[in-house]
């Protein structure tokens, strides 16, 4: 057991010395996932706003005016353009300059001086879906709204004055960086993990010295826990940079225990960093090596993990396999401490699954390495 | 107790259908330095791989130390140092992080690390300059630094797999005062190498050619076998050298006559002495010819054992 501490401590120290004169690591473990947090939390934001909308108003009165005016005044929809004719539209569509048109017919404040129900029509380029769909939720408060306004006596039939309302649970104003910072935690911390552990084997299996280190007494075992531990403090300083970014920067609401979050991140860590061993033992080659490792953790963390499409509405082969890697665990575990509010009792089964991948990479990854200089 | 350091019996690897190493037997006793001694390609660190237990043996056994390399591999990797052919040390660590990081990989610890450590540094020559990156180091004290390491447990039994490519002359000479004087300490060490010169250092020579050993002696009793009789070189003046030559090999008692640059070498029957030779190119009409005793070397014996065995490969 001494000697077993000697050894791992000796693997531990060499690597660490590695890490700290290379500011490529420091790099990659420590600057780029807050970048990449800034990029992609401002870039790939599911909020929409400021949609490009064009005017067509037929009826040009003080009605139609106030109702372009409603629907103007928040963020949602911007002017660029007014046409005359509903034909006008497509081409802007087509070109990209507007994703929806408000068309006002001419008889719109005859019809609702005569009492008739007026109709408008809301045209919506439906091939940005997300856009679409928010907008025409969106629109149907406004024009909720501008009946109330304009038409009190028709409304007041029913009952006291309708106000919509819409009210989403655990994410107050519907801001999507809330669902993007875990997401994204995932994404980074999977990617810095496997790439950073994914070449370190490699690249001693390609230069020699892992030849040189088995013949020395040092197990395999040893090897791998002594890799992975001074990985595994950098990717906790990560892991902390990440979330406090993350938190700060999109003010994303903290429902839950910090140390909840801490302590399930490190335990994905350990699971990607075993994956990305596995990754450098199988393949003993750096170059295959880091693709692999970039296409086996990437993908699923973006794709299979929950944060984008949700799972449930995958075909079967994708849900098993999303369910068979650790970042569909880890996203909804951080889900739920971060927006839920949930202790450790709801994310037990998650912190179990991603344990259990650990386990058996750990054992694939110390089996694997028998062969790996023959 | 008299058991061998190394003990090999039939030892083969192959590589798909490539034979690397092909049937190889040998005995290395405690405290030998035993040389290893081949082109490139002869299968010599494929061999040296085996017996550290870095490669499993395709066919035959080996013994380290008392210790089967494929039953007990753990207990051979206690007991060897090895230094690889291609340099394994830490380029981007200091000399004293490198050879930290091996004493702690063999088990060393406390009191104990911190002596050998400076230890290693002596040997190394580096306890000045203990802080520097491996990296920055020439290729012969690197080499030195690499055999220190390897020397940090103070294994029974070390291999060198070319411990000397790329080394300076003087270096190179140093390096084998080094390994004389652990040999001379009791050390048995195992020592590849291609040139010719380094294996006279050795007390007893493997001679490998296409994963076959082919020869194995002290470096004399290889001379005294495949090169017997006298060797002379003889200064011919300019221009009749050929002549000379066409004449020496009909002669009875001349074992061998070759040009080397303008001399020649002449290997003839040990009983024949100088005095023969002198009367026996009287006789040929080059009496004005003058020539030295030179003593054979390793060099000539590989050659004559090339030759054998090329003859012994066509005669089957
Ligand atoms: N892992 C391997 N796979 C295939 N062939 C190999 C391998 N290792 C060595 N060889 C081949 O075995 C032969 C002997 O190699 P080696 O033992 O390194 O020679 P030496 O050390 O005497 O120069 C060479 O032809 C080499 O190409
Ligand atoms: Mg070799």
């Amino acid at each position: 057991m001494k000697g077993f501490l000697t050894r791992v401590t000796a693997i531990t120290v060499k690597e660490a010395a590695h890490i700290l004169r290379d500011p490529r690591v420091m790099i990659f473990a420590l600057v780029l996932p807050v970048l990449l947090l800034l990029l992609f939390g401002y870039a790939i934001s599911f909020d929409v706003d400021h949609i490009p909308l064009v005017v067509v108003d037929q009826d040009q009165t003080n009605a139609s005016r106030n109702l372009v005016e409603s629907f103007t005044s928040g963020d949602l929809f911007e002017i660029k353009a007014r046409r005359s004719t509903v034909d006008q539209v497509e081409p802007l569509f087509r070109s990209g300059l507007a994703r929806a048109a408000l068309v006002i017919p001419e008889e719109f404040t005859r019809r609702l001086a005569g009492g008739r129900e007026p109709s408008v029509q809301l045209l919506l380029d439906g091939s940005d879906n997300n856009t679409a769909t928010v907008a025409l939720g969106y629109a149907g408060v406004v024009a909720l709204e501008v009946s109330r306004r304009q038409m009190p006596t028709s409304l007041s039939r029913e009952g006291a004055p309708i106000s919509a309302q819409i009210r989403t649970f655990f994410n107050p104003g519907l801001r999507s960086s809330a669902f993007i910072v875990p997401g994204l935690t995932a994404v980074i911390l999977t990617m810095i993990a496997t790439m950073l552990t994914a070449l370190t084997v490699s690249r001693e299996i390609e230069q020699g010295s892992m030849e040189q280190l088995f013949t020395t007494p040092v197990s395999r075992l040893e090897i791998v826990v002594g890799k992975v531990c001074p990985y595994f403090l950098l990717g906790l300083v990560a892991v902390l940079l990440v979330l406090t970014a993350g938190v700060a920067m999109f003010s994303v609401p903290v429902a839950g225990s910090l140390w909840l979050l801490f302590g399930v991140s490190a335990l994905f860590l350990l699971a990607m960093f075993i994956q990305g061993l596995f990754i450098s033992v199988a393949t003993r080659r750096q170059a295959l090596a880091s693709q692999l490792a970039f296409i086996t953790t990437m993908l699923p963390a973006l794709l299979l993990s929950g944060f984008v499409f949700p799972i449930d509405n995958m075909p079967w082969p994708l849900q098993f396999l999303a369910r068979a890697l650790p970042p569909s665990y880890f996203i909804h575990a951080i889900r739920a401490v971060l927006l839920r509010g949930n202790g450790v009792e709801a994310i037990l089964r998650d912190s179990l699954a991603i344990l259990l991948f650990f386990g058996v990479f750990l054992l694939l990854t110390v089996r694997r390495f028998r062969r790996a200089l023959n | 107790m008299n058991r061998p350091a190394i003990s090999v019996d039939g030892l083969t690897r192959r590589f798909g259908r490539f034979v690397a190493v092909d049937g190889v037997s040998f005995e290395v006793s405690k405290g030998e330095i035993f040389g290893y001694l081949g082109a490139n390609g002869a299968g010599k660190s494929t061999t040296i791989r085996m017996l550290c237990g870095l490669l499993r043996p395709s066919a035959g056994r080996a013994v380290v130390n008392g210790h089967d390399v494929v039953k007990h591999t753990w207990e051979v990797k206690r007991s060897i140092g090895y230094m690889s052919q291609k340099f394994s040390l830490y380029l981007d660590l200091t000399v004293q992080e490198n050879l930290q990081f091996f004493a702690g990989a063999y088990g060393l610890r406390g009191q104990l690390l911190s002596q050998r450590l400076e230890h290693a540094l002596e040997l190394a020559l580096l306890t000045d300059r203990r802080n520097v990156l491996t990296g920055a180091l020439p290729g012969g004290i690197r080499q030195r630094l690499a055999l220190a390491s390897a020397l940090l447990h103070q294994p029974p039994i070390v291999f060198l797999d070319e411990p000397t490519a790329g080394v300076s002359p003087d270096a190179r000479r140093a390096f084998w005062r080094t390994i004389r004087q652990l040999a001379h300490e009791g050390t048995t060490l195992f020592v590849t190498t291609h040139t010719l010169d380094e294996a006279e250092h050795c007390h007893r020579v493997g001679l490998m050619a296409e994963g076959r050993l082919v020869a194995l002696d002290t470096p004399a009793e290889l001379k005294r076998r495949h090169v017997p009789g006298a060797l002379f070189t003889l200064h011919p003046a300019g221009g009749r050298s050929k002549e000379l030559l066409a004449k020496l090999r009909q002669l009875e008692g001349v074992l061998e006559a070759q040009p080397f640059g303008h001399r020649l070498h002449l290997r003839i029957a040990a009983e024949r002495d100088e005095a023969w030779l002198a009367s026996l190119l009287e006789q040929v009409g080059f009496g004005e010819v003058g020539f030295d005793r030179t003593e054979p070397t390793l060099e000539d014996v590989f050659l004559q054992v090339a030759k054998e065995g090329a003859a012994a490969t066509e005669g089957r």
